[in-house]
């Protein structure tokens, strides 16, 4: 069999995969439509609501005080890219544009490691699970680890310890799994994710790619499940997410389409059976893993300027709480329940003057990290006084 | 002290509700005595949805905070306290509302709840209780009204005196417990974890501190005559104080922290190195911030440092260990010492009466033998020999010589009256006095002419005289008339001047020196052996070993890649040849005297056996694509197979034939030809193999190379501007992207690069995609998504037309017209076209030329139409050397250009300032 022949075979399977899915997407939307899930979800939540009103619980309120910025981490030079908290210790980790990962402090907000990095085109950090390394991808296509207990070089500069080499293009997101240090989940232009053993600094798996039902555009975002570490969620240009186990590089479980644009971000929500997505469509959507459908849009009019994109999403520690942040500098705390905004961090006193890129809340909940194009982070903690019986 | 857990967080009032919200969790509850609702026959409109849910409220619910209740009694006291509880709500409230307040004085508009108090009252009694709060004596003056009741701000204490009365005063009321929270306040002794916003530190952070300053008493006599004054505006004040130096915003009792107002002079206290402002450790971390720039105030960020404080850069106090950590000290120190805003301003340092740029700041101070501990001040600088020295006084030092910085030494410069000059500076009378006992002839007022070295000659006489710091003893001589002798460390100047060139550029300028020039391309487009050119061209090393060995296995691989399309392409035509040939046969077999040698199923194409399962094992390879993989390691087992089946005749025969596989690039023969030189292991890729090599440049997509122009000639007398571009450096970044969608996400991180390259093949427009469009058109589309990509709204763009020499031999053959986009090409072509090819001396153009002409008339007039603006066109033969350097130069050129125009607009404005609007864009 020629080359050629062979060429020709694969154009025409790809023809007909695009054609099915052409069909597939029709025939859920059919399904939508007869069987009213959408309504039937809404009802649900509705009944939700209902129920949680008998309770004689009803929305969260948020005064304009009660979301302060407590902190405000100054000391890059350029966009902030990605944050990321470490597990225990208040520590975070910010990548920004002028090519340096900065470690800081959150209590002292104080640096204790600046890094600089050899590609300053770095686009997404992660703090392992012990908070021993940090991780760093971008334009450059690799990941890089850095040890953050070595000896630092002649000039000063931290060495990197681990390159993470394989991507055909950059990395747009990178998350440890959280059980021990040594695996680590990144996504990338190549439209595949890639599952890493750091300590011989080879890939493990790789899920999509050419021949495989993977990603069909960039993939932008990987969330990896924090109940069960073996299950995780990407976001791609492609408009869809996608849920993968590692143990099957195959295929994807599930595709969740929904989205109109490019999905940004997404992060699982706390329960593991769910999963929150940020787009380019300006929504925030909730979806179901084990169903596959969408439980939820959040989506705030905007009169008839441009859809601010939704870059950077992350749930409250109960779940209740989605704070979501724009391209516009505004950062929505949405209540998830209702999908009503409680709160813009956005028209708050301090808040950022640019693009919020990257935002991260603490392992224990207490408090709220947003990075921002304004070359800045800041540290959001719950500064009003509420009765605790 | 984590603050994180002690201010309550989301969790906290969370925890209870947690279950009852959550999504999916099973009712594991009593039974419930009410009918829930059930899903399945759905009756749509029975549903009111939207109605319900918008019911709910939206805030000022019974879960909310203790809601300031309207005020009704205009009672001044009690308002004033009410006011007072509801910062009270927690010390971080507090400061926002002074925030806010302070940013725009006197105009005070709360959002939220409290914007229907908006007045100007609430504003000053928000100033007055945070300025007691923190002893903002100055500003309470602003409050006149209030000066009255919260007894007079003029001073601190007297302040404090009066919260403190204002508390006993209301001792039995009921608000006593908010008043106590509110001392504590006050106090500011609320655990440091507590939430402050002073380490904020922006804009606004920044007004806060210019209102405060003392310069804002003058104010006072105005403001108490006519209340507020409603023209009282924050750019006065701001204009104020970028010229005074800056001073600590408040001053307390003497020697206590300016900050919490406790402690005295023997309490250890850390410094800003700006205002001069002392913090007691409590306060310090709070009132420092992050510390992005050392120890400075949030309020001083941004701000040049007293320069006598310039000692103790990046020396840090027993304090700073003690609240933090190691690390951390570290990381401020080396802000503090690296920062660019608290390097020593060049424009306060004069030499020869000349004040500097940063470039020769960075010059001076990164010479092997710099003066040290350089203040602010006017010295002279003697370049023949290293001599510097303050202005008016005696050589202090003898620094590296042949540095460019400053103006021309003047005669006068030391202030001598000896009449003796040294290189056109007429010496003092210690250094004459040295120069007697160092046994130089000094009589007559000689003028002498002295190396670095220490040679002297005197003016107009070739032969030298000696050395002054020959003899052992002129050293002493000099130690002991406190004159400078030159350094050991200083020896040849050709090693220093070599040092200079290399020497590293200091972090802060590199940011502002490095030009950023991206470089785009579609596939093919050759942007990659300009990024390869560019290597070669200016850098000392283009590839380094590594790199070297890795070009050496990719280049090995693709030799590879090429033979098996050669041997696939063998295949087809032997299979052809053969159904000919059986043809053939066949129509000889109809005539009755047909030879039978049909048998003999041989072709010209044919390969023995040996080589056939070589050749079906590395097609098998290609196929799975996984060549990358096998072939680094078994380029020296197949190597002599290699080169035995390209010698073969069949694979010869093929390769005559290569214009017909269409999948055989063209460089393909460049490297097949010396296969057999190549697929040796001990090969080394010359630059001409490197830059004909495919995907030797990062695979990945990006791949960037810093460089600067070499000086154009040596010899060439180097003014100031010339050495001024050495120093400016220029990075070439080159991007590649797979699939060019809308997708370019990754582009708005380029919005710092200084112009845009972008890169098409001129040979392309007979070319088709895999898809069937030309790929002149795919570049043409790809094109025009950079340049309306809005991150280069403001970009210049340079086109670079690649492959002009391909072009031009291919223009001749296929007509430009083949790409519909070009159809409109009717060059003016002369008759004589002989003619004009055999001498070039005739001026009409080649067909080439008008097609290239033609082209960049194409894209220009596609770019102006998407933005408005002039595009740069040049064209670029990419395997010559000359002709990209040409091209980068062009580029620089236009960088250049764009900083002339913008000083050009600014000296502008400067100069016709009244008739700026008139020439506003």
């Amino acid at each position: 069999m020629s080359v050629a022949e062979l060429k020709e075979r694969h154009a025409a399977a790809i023809e007909a995969v695009n054609d099915l899915r052409e069909r597939l997407k029709q025939r859920r939307q059919q399904l939508l439509d007869a069987d009213g899930h959408k309504l039937h979800s809404f009802s649900l939540l509705y009944y939700l609501a209902g129920y949680a009103r008998s309770l004689g619980r009803s929305q969260v309120t948020f005064g304009p005080t009660d979301l302060v910025c407590c902190r405000t981490l100054q000391g890059h030079t350029g966009k902030v890219y990605s944050l990321d908290w470490t597990p225990e210790r208040d520590r975070i980790v910010s990548a920004s544009q002028d090519g340096r990962l900065i470690v800081w402090n959150a209590q002292t907000s104080q640096k204790t490691h600046a890094i600089k990095l050899p590609c300053a085109w770095v686009m997404t950090c992660a703090f392992s699970p012990t908070g021993q390394s940090v991780a760093c991808g971008g334009l450059d296509g690799m990941c890089s680890i850095f040890n953050l207990n070595s000896a630092t070089d002649r000039d000063g500069n931290l060495p990197v310890s681990v390159t993470l080499n394989g991507h055909k293009g950059y990395v747009s997101c990178c998350q440890y799994v959280p059980d021990e240090d040594i695996h680590i989940i990144t996504s990338s232009g190549d439209q595949t994710c890639v599952l890493w053993d750091i300590t011989t600094g080879l890939r493990t798996t790789v899920f999509g790619g050419e021949f495989q039902s993977g990603h069909t555009a960039d993939v932008l975002s990987v969330s990896i499940n924090g109940t069960n570490s073996r299950v995780f969620v990407s976001g791609s240009c492609d408009g869809t997410a996608r849920l993968w186990d590692t143990r099957v590089a195959s295929r994807a479980m599930r595709t969740f389409q929904g989205h109109e644009g490019d999905v940004n971000t997404l992060k699982f929500f706390p329960d593991g059976n769910r999963f929150g997505t940020g787009s380019d469509d300006g929504t925030c959507r909730l979806f179901d893993i084990r169903n596959g459908h969408q439980l939820q849009v959040y989506y705030q009019q905007h009169g008839d300027k441009e859809v601010p994109l939704v870059t950077s999403i992350a749930f409250s520690i109960s779940g209740r709480l989605l704070f979501a942040g724009y391209s516009n500098g505004d950062c929505y705390v949405w209540d998830t329940l209702l999908a009503r905004v409680v709160l813009n961090l956005g028209s708050v006193k301090n808040s950022h003057e640019n693009r919020i890129s990257c935002l991260g809340l603490s392992a224990d909940g207490s408090s709220l990290c947003t990075g921002s194009w304004d070359t800045n982070l800041k540290i959001w903690a719950f500064g009003g006084h509420r009765k605790v019986i | 002290m984590p603050p994180p857990k002690e201010v309550a967080g989301f969790p906290s009032k969370e925890n209870d509700e947690d279950q009852q919200y959550s999504f999916a969790v099973e009712y594991t509850g009593p039974p419930v005595t009410y009918d829930i609702p059930r899903a399945v026959p759905i009756n749509v409109e029975k549903i009111p949805v939207a109605a319900v849910v918008s019911k709910v409220p939206l805030s000022n619910t019974e879960l909310h905070i203790p809601v300031v209740p309207p005020i009704l009694a205009p009672d001044r006291n009690k308002f004033s306290k009410e006011l007072l509880l509801q910062p009270t709500v927690s010390p971080t409230s507090v400061i926002a509302f002074e925030e806010r307040v302070s940013e725009d004085t006197n105009n005070c508009l709360l959002s939220g709840e409290l914007s229907s108090y908006e007045s100007g009252e609430l504003a000053e009694l928000i100033i007055n209780n945070d300025s007691s709060s923190r002893g903002l004596a100055a500003v309470c003056s602003v409050s006149n009204e209030h000066s009255s009741k919260i007894d007079s701000c003029d001073s601190f204490d007297k302040s404090r005196g009066s919260s403190s009365r204002a508390r006993i005063s209301n001792d039995d009321d009921l608000n006593q417990a908010d008043w106590g929270s509110n001392e504590s306040v006050l106090s500011l002794d609320y655990p440091s974890s507590r939430v402050s916003s002073l380490k904020t530190g922006d804009c606004n952070n920044e007004s806060n501190g210019d209102v405060r300053r003392p310069q804002v008493v003058t104010f006072r006599d105005i403001e108490s005559e006519d209340g507020l004054d409603e023209d009282f505006s924050q750019d006065e004040v701001q204009a104020q104080v970028v010229r005074v130096k800056r001073e600590p915003q408040t001053k307390g009792k003497k020697g206590s922290c300016y900050r919490c107002f406790k402690g005295n002079r023997f309490t250890e206290k850390e410094v800003c190195i700006v205002c001069d402002a002392k913090y007691c450790s409590n306060c310090v971390l709070r009132a420092m911030g992050s510390m992005p720039e050392g120890r400075k105030c949030v309020t001083c960020i941004g701000f040049p440092i007293d320069e006598l404080k310039r000692g103790g850069l990046g020396k840090c106090s027993r304090m700073l260990k003690r609240l933090l950590n190691d690390l951390e000290v570290r990381q401020i120190m080396k802000a503090e010492k690296f920062c660019e805003a608290n390097q020593l301003p060049p424009e306060y340092i004069f030499v020869n009466g000349q004040a500097l740029s940063y470039e020769e700041l960075a010059i001076l101070q990164s010479c092997p033998n710099p003066p040290k501990k350089l203040k602010p001040g006017n010295y002279w600088y003697d370049k023949v020999s290293g001599l510097w020295g303050k202005e008016g006084q005696k050589p202090s030092k003898i620094i590296s010589p042949h540095l460019n910085v400053g103006g021309s030494l003047r005669p006068d410069a030391s202030n001598g009256n000896t009449q003796v000059f040294i290189n056109g500076r007429e010496i003092t009378k210690v250094e004459l006095r040295m120069l007697q006992l160092a046994g130089v002839q000094v009589a007559g007022n000689p003028h002498f002419w002295v190396n670095e070295d220490g040679s002297y000659q005197e003016e107009g006489q070739r032969n030298t005289k000696g050395y002054i710091w020959g003899k052992a003893g002129t050293k002493l001589v000099c130690a002991v008339l406190s004159l400078p002798v030159p350094s050991k460390s200083s020896n040849s100047c050709e090693e220093q001047l070599k040092s200079m060139t290399s020497r590293s550029v200091p972090d802060y300028l590199e940011q502002r020196t490095l030009q950023k020039i991206l470089l785009v391309g579609s596939t093919g487009s050759g942007s990659s052996t300009i990024f390869k050119q560019a290597k070669i061209l200016y850098k000392d090393v283009p590839f380094s070993e590594d790199e070297r060995e890795n070009i050496k296995l990719t280049i090995q691989t693709n030799v590879y890649g090429y033979l098996g399309i050669l041997l696939e392409g063998r295949e087809r035509f032997e299979e052809e040849s053969l159904a000919e040939m059986r043809k053939r046969i066949s129509s000889k077999e109809t005539e009755p005297e047909g030879s039978s040698d049909g048998s003999d199923s041989k072709t010209i194409y044919s390969i023995g056996p040996r080589l056939k399962s070589f050749s079906d094992w590395l097609l098998k390879t290609m196929v799975s694509g996984n060549l990358e993989a096998i072939f680094p390691a078994a380029t020296r087992e197949y190597a002599p197979l290699v080169e035995e089946l390209w010698k073969h005749a069949a694979i010869q025969e093929t390769y005559n034939r290569r214009n017909e596989l269409e999948m055989l690039p063209s460089v393909a023969s460049y490297y097949l030809e010396r296969v057999d030189e190549i697929l040796k292991t001990d090969y080394e890729p010359s630059d001409l193999d490197i830059l004909y090599a495919e995907g030797v440049t990062s695979s990945n997509g990006l791949a960037c190379v810093d460089f600067s122009f070499p000086q154009s000639s040596p010899d060439e007398n180097i003014d100031t501007a010339e050495q001024h571009d050495s120093l400016l450096r220029y990075q070439l970044i080159r991007v590649q992207a797979r699939g060019f969608g809308e997708n370019c996400k990754w582009l708005e991180m380029f919005e710092d690069v200084g112009m845009v390259i972008f890169c098409v093949s001129l040979s392309d427009y007979d070319q088709y995609s895999a898809d069937g469009t030309n790929k002149m058109l795919l570049s043409k589309k790809f094109f025009e998504t950079i340049v309306t990509h809005p991150t280069f709204e403001q970009m210049d763009f340079l086109l670079i037309l690649n492959k002009f020499d391909i072009f031009e031999e291919k223009v001749e053959r296929v007509p430009l017209t083949r790409c519909e986009w070009f159809d409109d090409f009717h060059p003016l072509i002369s008759r004589h076209r002989t003619n004009t090819n055999s001498n070039s001396i005739n001026n009409n153009p080649t067909l080439g030329q008008l097609g290239f002409h033609y082209v960049a008339v194409k894209f220009k007039r596609l770019y102006s139409s998407l933005t408005g603006r002039k595009l740069y066109v040049s064209h670029v033969k990419g395997l010559e050397p000359n002709s990209v350097d040409a091209a980068l130069k062009f580029a620089r050129e236009i960088l250049k250009w764009d900083e002339e125009r913008i000083n050009f607009s600014l000296s502008e404005h400067s100069f016709y300032s009244t008739e700026a609007s008139s020439f506003s864009h």
